[in-house]
This record gives C-alpha cells, sequence and structure tokens, in this order.
C-alpha cells in the first residue's frame, strides 16, 4: 500500500491562477463518475458517487472493497485508468492542485517524516495550503492536546491521528476527506476526534466523506452511506432510506413466491415452521402485496445500520457466487 | 436537562431529539424561556450530525414548542395549559401503543391487559393515585424507550 507523506502535497508553483479554474455552480462537494484503476490483481470498477454539500457521507465496505482506493484517487495520489472526479465543482484531474486545496485529508496511515517536531511539520504542512490558519491550527494543537514541541516519533498511534486531523483542518477545507480516521484509537481518543469533527462540521459546514468499518459509529452522524463491495459502489442513498429499505422479515414457511416478489431477496433461510428473509428495496405498502401472494407475512424486523449492511454484502457474495457457477 | 439517543433504533435521531424536548416540555422539566443547548453543543454531545439536530430544532419551532432568538439560540415557547396537556397526552400514548403492541404479540385480550395495567398501578406509591393537574414538583425525568 502507497502512504502519502509530507513531500507529497501540492506544489504551489505547480497550481495555476486560482481566477482560472473553471467551477461549476450548484456542484455536489464531491462528484466521481465512472472512476476505474487497475492496481495489481485489484480492480476498482466505475466508481460513480455523490456527496452533496453538506452530507456526512459513511463510505463502507469490508477490507479490500476498494475504499481507500477511491479516496487515493480523488486526492490525485492515483491517476484512474478512467474516470472523472470533481470536488466543489473543480475538475480534479485537470486541475488537481485547486482540487485538493478543497480538501482536508486524513490519509489510512499518515506518514509523517519522524525526525520533525510537530510544530515543524505543522509549519511545513501550512506552505502548501494558501488558506491556512495558524492560529486556528494552534488553537487546535490545544484541544487536542498536541504539544508542538515533540517529535513526530514519540507520539503514540493517538496523538499520531489527532495531528493528522489537525492538518486537515487548519485551512479550513470545505470537504474532508476521511479514511479511518478513528482506526485502532480506543473509545477516548475516538470520542475526542469524533466531537472536534462535528464541532468543525458545525462551525463550517463542511461536506464529509469518512470510510470506516466502525459502522456504529458511523450510524450516530452519517446522513448518507455509500456501500462499496469488490471495487464497486453496491449501494448510494441517505441513511434512513438505507435503514428503510432493508429488513428481515418473518413468513410462514412453505412461501413460493419468489420470483415475483417486489423487492430483491438477499437471503432466505428457515426458522423452525418460519422463514427468515432478508430483502431489500422493502417499502410498507409490499405487505399487501405479498398477502396476495400467498405469502403469510408475520413481521416486519427492522435493523440497524450494520445488520442492513451485513445482509447487503452477503446479498452481494451470494448473487456474485451465483453469477460465477 | 440531559439527552441521550440511541443511534440503532428505527427511529429516526431527529425524532428522537424532538421527542425528547416535547417530554421534557410536557414533564415541566423544560419550562417558556429556558434555553436548549446549541445545535454545534448537542450535536458534539451526542456524536450526531448538526443537521440533524438542526432537522429536530425546525421542526420544534414549527410546532410552536420553541422559538429562535437570532444570535442567542433556541428557547422553550411560552406553551399554554391545554397544549401543555395535550402534549402529555401525545406522549403518554405513544408509550401505551408500544406497550399495547407487545402485548398483543404476547396474546393478552383488552380485558387481560386492563387488569394487568390495574395491577401495577396498585403497586405504585399511593396506589397510582396522583393530582390530575400539573405537579408543582415534576418528575426528574421521563424515559421514552425507543426500541
Amino acid at each position: 500500500m502507497d502512504r502519502i507523506s509530507l513531500s507529497d502535497p501540492p506544489t504551489p508553483e505547480a497550481a495555476p491562477a486560482r481566477g482560472g479554474v473553471p467551477t461549476s455552480a450548484a456542484a455536489p462537494a464531491l462528484r466521481t463518475r465512472g472512476l476505474s484503476r487497475r492496481l495489481g490483481g485489484f480492480s476498482l470498477r466505475d466508481v460513480s458517487l455523490t456527496v452533496p454539500v453538506g452530507a456526512v457521507y459513511g463510505l463502507l465496505g469490508p477490507n479490500g472493497a476498494g475504499k481507500t482506493t477511491t479516496l487515493r484517487l480523488v486526492m490525485g495520489l492515483l491517476r484512474p485508468d478512467a474516470g472523472e472526479v470533481e470536488v466543489a465543482g473543480i475538475d480534479g484531474l485537470r486541475h488537481g492542485a485547486e482540487a485538493r486545496g478543497k480538501v482536508g485529508y486524513v490519509p489510512e496511515r499518515p506518514a509523517l517524516p519522524d525526525w520533525m517536531t510537530v510544530g515543524r511539520a505543522m509549519r511545513h504542512h501550512a506552505v502548501f495550503y494558501p488558506g491556512w490558519d495558524a492560529a486556528y491550527a494552534a488553537e487546535l494543537a490545544r484541544r487536542l492536546g498536541v504539544d508542538p514541541a515533540r517529535r513526530v516519533r514519540q507520539l503514540s498511534k493517538g496523538e499520531t491521528a489527532r495531528l493528522a486531523l489537525l492538518l486537515a483542518l487548519a485551512h479550513r477545507p470545505p470537504v474532508l476527506l476521511l479514511d479511518e480516521p478513528t482506526d485502532g484509537l480506543d473509545a477516548v481518543a475516538r470520542r475526542t476526534l469524533t466531537e472536534l469533527l462535528l464541532e468543525y462540521v458545525s462551525d463550517s459546514g463542511a461536506s464529509v466523506l469518512v470510510s470506516s468499518h466502525l459502522v456504529h459509529e458511523l450510524e450516530r452522524f452519517a446522513d448518507w452511506v455509500g456501500v462499496m463491495d469488490g471495487g464497486r459502489l453496491v449501494a448510494e442513498t441517505p441513511l434512513e432510506r438505507f435503514r428503510g429499505s432493508i429488513k428481515r422479515l418473518r413468513v410462514a414457511a412453505g412461501a413460493t413466491a419468489e420470483g415475483s416478489l417486489p423487492f430483491h431477496l438477499l437471503s432466505r433461510e428457515p426458522r423452525g415452521r418460519e422463514e427468515v428473509w432478508a430483502v431489500r428495496g422493502w417499502e410498507p405498502a409490499m405487505a399487501d402485496a405479498l398477502a396476495a401472494r400467498g405469502v403469510e407475512l408475520r413481521e416486519v424486523v427492522d435493523l440497524d445500520l450494520e445488520d442492513c449492511y451485513v445482509e447487503l454484502i452477503r446479498g452481494d457474495a451470494r448473487k456474485e457466487a451465483a453469477h460465477a457457477g | 436537562m440531559l439527552f441521550s439517543i440511541e443511534a440503532s433504533s428505527p427511529v429516526p435521531i431527529y425524532a428522537q431529539v424532538v421527542a425528547q424536548v416535547r417530554a421534557a416540555i410536557a414533564a415541566g422539566e423544560l419550562r417558556a424561556g429556558d434555553a436548549l443547548p446549541s445545535v454545534r453543543q448537542m450535536a458534539a454531545e451526542l456524536r450526531v450530525n448538526p443537521n440533524t439536530v438542526a432537522q429536530a430544532y425546525r421542526e420544534l419551532e414549527h410546532e410552536g414548542l420553541t422559538y429562535v432568538q437570532r444570535g442567542q439560540g433556541t428557547f422553550v415557547a411560552e406553551v399554554g395549559p391545554e397544549r401543555l396537556a395535550g402534549e402529555r397526552t401525545q406522549v403518554a400514548r405513544a408509550l401505551v401503543e408500544r406497550m399495547l403492541h407487545e402485548a398483543f404479540r404476547l396474546g393478552l385480550t383488552p380485558a387481560e391487559m386492563r387488569d394487568t395495567v390495574d395491577a401495577c398501578l396498585a403497586t405504585l406509591p399511593g396506589g397510582g393515585a396522583r393530582a390530575a393537574t400539573l405537579p408543582a414538583d415534576p418528575p426528574a425525568s421521563i424515559a421514552i424507550p425507543f426500541t
């Protein structure tokens, strides 16, 4: 896996004049179209995702689904084989430096030169961002308990994560791109980071794309979800609609209506004298349609985000297996 | 006033925030002129999306339970005694509906339900008899199950 280091950020001299960059009004915070990239045995295929302005978009997916690759393509750290990236209305492939200037990025594994002090790392980072707010950076350092005098190599995992968030926020970007920002942190550190992130969003109205496998954490503050699996985006929807459409149904055993169901059947398992169906695309009105088909529906069970996500991924795996076989 | 939400509940988070503020007003825990936490504060405290808190606050304002003072924040509105009683009834109804739903799943008849409620009431201090008017001393908190 490649790493981003402090020597990677956009070079200021490469940036054309700000006024010369075409942007489209009323553009989403972030949009990719048909993003594809082969990387060794892995291929990201046709990822088109949209983060509306002001949204907190949770990107879910198993390890190896392509979340990090997608984020790296958006940041211009990888070139796509095909597809487009647009950040705050700026074409990310033609005007990478400007697009990245709009983004606060927390990489999966922040790799900072470990001989630097925290203060020096901050000044180094500031050079690449015209909007860097030194006073705000100092305030963040105080709030996060990051001591500018310490050396990067002395920082714990939690401190490194806090420094990475500080570096992402201090130029007050309108878009945040966070790759597993709380991965491997303890509960207290996670809480601190989440609170700070939400305060930033409150104050700035920034849009956020955050990838995480901590589904319960996202359930609290994401309002959009995208689900990736096997290099593809398999779902993208407002979180409430996602949870409203994936349900478990308890039905009487012996139902045979599979071919003509109004929803997508993700799984079907016998459970005593009943069956439990996991379905996608559920709407309350479908209860009547089921009754008309002779399916005796006993209960519609609401699922939390994690259960919805797991049912969807398992259903996707079954579909893949069926295609392959 | 302490707010808490259940993220995995099927009830949307904004609706949970609305219900808790409504219940606090109905119980007299929040009174006219009391300030609600700022959107920023509430979002950080509950670790939820500020947009979600803002949505809840908009709904409360729309219902006339709160008002916004520009630059000052959100405050509990003057709510007449009839409206207050109505709010209490509405909160109570939601609780009872939930209870009935569970009871009917167990196969209880309406008569059995009434008997059970009476039996439980009898075990409360004072036999469940309480002033019909708003209590001078509001209850410390109302817990609303969201599961």
